[in-house]
């Protein structure tokens, strides 16, 4: 059971395995249900764990290196300012602070790196659930109000500027939409969750296309969630009930599948190497390992400037990265 | 009383006993349907909507995986709720078979697993009795739970043979020891594949069914008078047609859907369609819930309501947890703090029930969790029976008011001491009239009373 770089390559053989960070975890070094990651200008890992409501202690903001090497975390279960209960997703602004999305408390918090609790806006009635949040290139913050079936935009200090959106299954319309994205030219990209698929619209919410339908063959999606665009526009989509990471290029064309190749974590090797009768019992068991390397409910995904594609692997609480190789940028 | 009071009463006690209550609007839809008419919708739960799976494992994340018996519980509570207004004979026999095939977390240790079994009821729960057991039998938790793991070809392990004649399938006296060792041969190289409980570095995994043929006893065996080269399906095949079977099933069901107190003709009646229709459980129950001994003003408001039955009847009478929330955990665990830790039995044999529920202490725990929800009118099924009411004005009676309650709570009935304790309760608020907004608010300030105080009666834990 390591890690094995060089034998893992995607369906079509445009990304490969590179690493995994995770092991379950209530606190430090470990991840508990992660629902969201976002790459902060300190080019750290700020990973959202959502836990479970007996398990309170677990929910909270993991950070951590590229590489897998813990840093800290903050963050604290409940309903005051600067606490959350159901993170669904979070985003950098341009000033460098993290916005949390609760779709408990209808409300987004803002957070410095460093965890500093700074403002929060919404509430219910403003919002119902929301759950994806990204910035645009002017440094506004769009959000999918989820049980609104709609879009919303904001200034980064949580100014109401727009929204778009009714509930349907038309084009243009929604069903419980989860993810957002965002390119470089400022449209905006939504996982149209229970209609299963994605909607392209212009920054003011005119639609430039849609793809995907229901289903589990090439372009066809089973409840759609994270979704990010990297610096190519390719598109890189969370298919969550289809356990795999779907890529299309920026005209919405298929690309590759990612489906899960992790390996042993830096700090799962840890624990193992201090439990060895944990890693007895897997040995002897090892007919169902492969099952467990694969992507169980992939939530979120972000893209780094290296190309390096961050798929959080919700049930399996973990991070799998993997490398986009130079092939697939031509 | 008339017909169509009396019919809605036959068709309240219908659904607290094939499952967990109905509202007033529920009783209304099913009393326009029939109550024949019912009993068939509720022996077909395939033809009702199910779960909204998506929905669930979006919000609940940690579901999937149910890392500790509480997480575990307040799934099987929210199922329960959810499918009682949808498939609630599915979800009570599922109940049923959960008390009857008692499998315990305490030993089990993997929720997951656990899980599965309970799911595992509500597929197969209302089928061919053989076929429950064959499902039972390649159980991973009930495999784990009576050690058939550890039964091998050369070192044969009885516990599962045991139990699957003595409290599965046909009670004590009508076996011998010699069954008992062949059932248990027949049933070696039945297994799982790994019984890992550990989290990390993974996530807990559920268990599979694996058969080992390598590990199966395969040579001849003399089983309850038969002789063959018998297999697990085979010993199970002998089980179901045999008389005892019949019985003990019956008398199982007897207990469950009607009355504590045996009733050696109907349980007849029922051990009977269990030979005529094949061991078909859905054709038993159909059996049972038209016969005049279900239908029996007698044994109506005689079962004490299990824990979880009062859990998720009140549960479903407030139009609580319809859609995935936070809070859920927190009211689930009551059915735990009342007796009944559900997917934790106490032993094999299950919860010892009827009037066995009830203590000083479970007592205080029920009426306190009852009448702290019935008596909120933010949860929309209380609302629902408060503008029920306040339409029924300008000018309510207290026995008016009282009565209306009761109906709508779906038509509970009192002893005559305490109606007459509530009726003079509910006259101390002074006439009720729904005229102004100020009479409407304080009329419904005396239904919420009214409403608590019902819940605090000796008889709302009676089904």
């Amino acid at each position: 059971m390591t890690t094995q770089i060089q034998e893992y390559p995607s369906t079509c053989g445009l990304y490969r395995y590179h690493d995994v960070i995770g092991l379950l975890s209530a606190g430090q070094a470990g991840f508990s249900n992660p629902v969201a990651i976002a790459i902060g200008p300190d080019n750290l890992l700020y990973v959202a764990n959502r836990a479970n409501p007996n398990q309170r202690e677990a929910v909270r903001i993991t950070k951590c290196t590229k590489d897998g090497d813990y840093v800290d975390q903050f963050g604290t279960w409940g309903e005051g300012e600067g606490q959350f209960i159901w993170v669904t997703d979070s985003a950098f602004s341009q000033w460098g602070e993290l916005f949390v999305a609760d779709e408990h408390t209808h409300r987004i918090s803002v957070f410095t790196r460093e965890g500093k609790f700074l403002r929060s806006f919404g509430h219910h009635g403003q919002l119902d659930r929301p759950s994806g949040i990204a910035f645009d290139p002017h440094n506004d913050l769009y959000l999918v109000d989820s049980l609104n079936h709609r879009v919303q935009k904001f200034t980064q200090d949580g100014r109401f500027r727009a929204k778009w959106g009714t509930y349907g299954s038309r084009t243009g319309q929604f069903n419980t939409p989860w993810g957002i994205a965002i390119d470089q030219h400022g449209d905006v990209y939504i996982t149209d969750w229970r209609n299963d698929r994605v909607q392209k619209f212009t920054p003011d919410g005119h639609v430039i296309m849609a793809f995907g339908r229901s289903g589990s063959a090439e372009g066809e999606f089973n409840r759609p969630n994270g979704i990010t665009v990297d610096a190519d526009g390719d598109i890189y989509v969370c298919d969550w009930l289809n356990n795999r990471v779907q890529i299309f290029d920026p005209k919405g064309n298929y690309k590759d599948t990612l489906i899960g190749h992790a390996g042993v974590s830096k700090w799962a090797r840890s624990y193992l190497d201090a439990n060895p009768e944990v890693e007895r019992k897997l040995l002897q068991a090892a007919h169902n390992i492969e099952p467990k390397m694969r992507f169980y409910r992939p939530s979120s995904v972000e893209v780094d400037s290296d190309g390096k594609v961050y798929v959080v692997d919700t049930y399996r609480h973990r991070v799998q990265i993997y490398q986009k190789l130079l092939t697939a940028s031509l | 009383m008339t017909t169509v009071a009396t019919d809605k009463a036959l068709m309240a006690h219908l659904l607290r006993r094939a499952g967990f209550g109905a509202t007033f609007e529920e009783l209304e839809t099913y009393c326009a349907k029939g109550y024949q008419a019912t009993v068939e919708a509720l022996l077909h739960p395939e033809r009702q909507p199910a779960i909204e799976e998506d929905l669930l494992e979006r919000y609940y994340v940690d579901w999937k995986e149910s890392r500790n018996i509480e997480g575990a519980m307040t799934e099987t509570i929210y199922r329960m709720n959810a499918n009682a207004s949808r498939r609630p004979l599915q979800e009570k026999m599922a109940l049923f078979w959960h008390g009857h095939f008692a499998t315990a977390l305490s030993k089990v240790l993997h929720e997951k697993t656990m899980l599965n079994q309970i799911d595992m009821f509500r597929t197969y729960g209302m089928g061919n009795f053989k076929e429950l057991l064959v499902q039972l039998a390649k159980d991973p938790a009930m495999i784990f739970w009576l050690d058939n793991n550890v039964n091998h070809k050369d070192a044969p392990n009885e516990n599962w043979g045991r139990e699957l004649l003595e409290l599965f399938s046909m009670g004590v006296g009508n076996y011998t020891e010699d069954d008992v060792k062949a059932a248990a041969r027949a049933f070696t190289g039945w297994t799982i594949d790994d019984d890992n409980t550990a989290s990390i570095p993974f996530g807990k995994i559920p268990w599979a069914f694996r058969y080992l043929p390598e590990d199966h006893d395969d040579s001849e065996k003399t089983f309850l008078g038969h002789t063959g080269r018998f297999n697990g399906e085979d010993v199970i095949d002998i089980i179901v047609r045999n008389p005892a079977t019949a019985r003990f099933v019956a008398r199982k069901l007897y207990n469950f859907f009607v009355s504590d107190e045996p009733d050696q003709a109907a349980e007849n009646i029922l051990a009977d369609a269990y030979l005529q229709y094949d061991y078909d459980i859905r054709s038993v129950l159909r059996v049972l819930f038209n016969s005049d001994f279900f239908k029996s003003e007698k044994v109506r408001f005689a079962k004490v309501k299990g824990p979880a039955e009062v859990v998720v009847g009140t549960l479903h009478l407030l139009g609580e947890f319809k859609f995935p929330k936070l809070g859920i955990f927190d009211v689930a665990l009551e059915s735990r703090y009342m007796g009944q830790d559900l997917l934790n039995p106490p032993s094999v044999e299950g919860w010892h029930t009827g009037r066995e529920w009830i203590d000083s202490g479970s007592l205080v725990g029920r009426i306190n969790f009852v009448a702290d929800q019935v008596g909120n009118i933010h949860q929309p099924g209380i609302r629902a029976i408060v503008n029920a009411l306040l339409a029924r004005g300008p000018v309510l009676t207290a026995e008016a008011v009282l009565d209306g309650c009761l109906e709508l709570m779906g038509h509970i009935r009192l002893t005559d001491t305490t109606r007459q304790q509530l009726i003079q309760q509910v006259r101390k608020g002074g006439e009720i009239s729904t005229d102004t907004l100020d009479d409407r608010r304080a009329a419904q300030e005396v239904m919420l009373r009214t409403l608590k105080m019902i819940g605090s009666t000796r008889e709302y834990q009676f089904a």
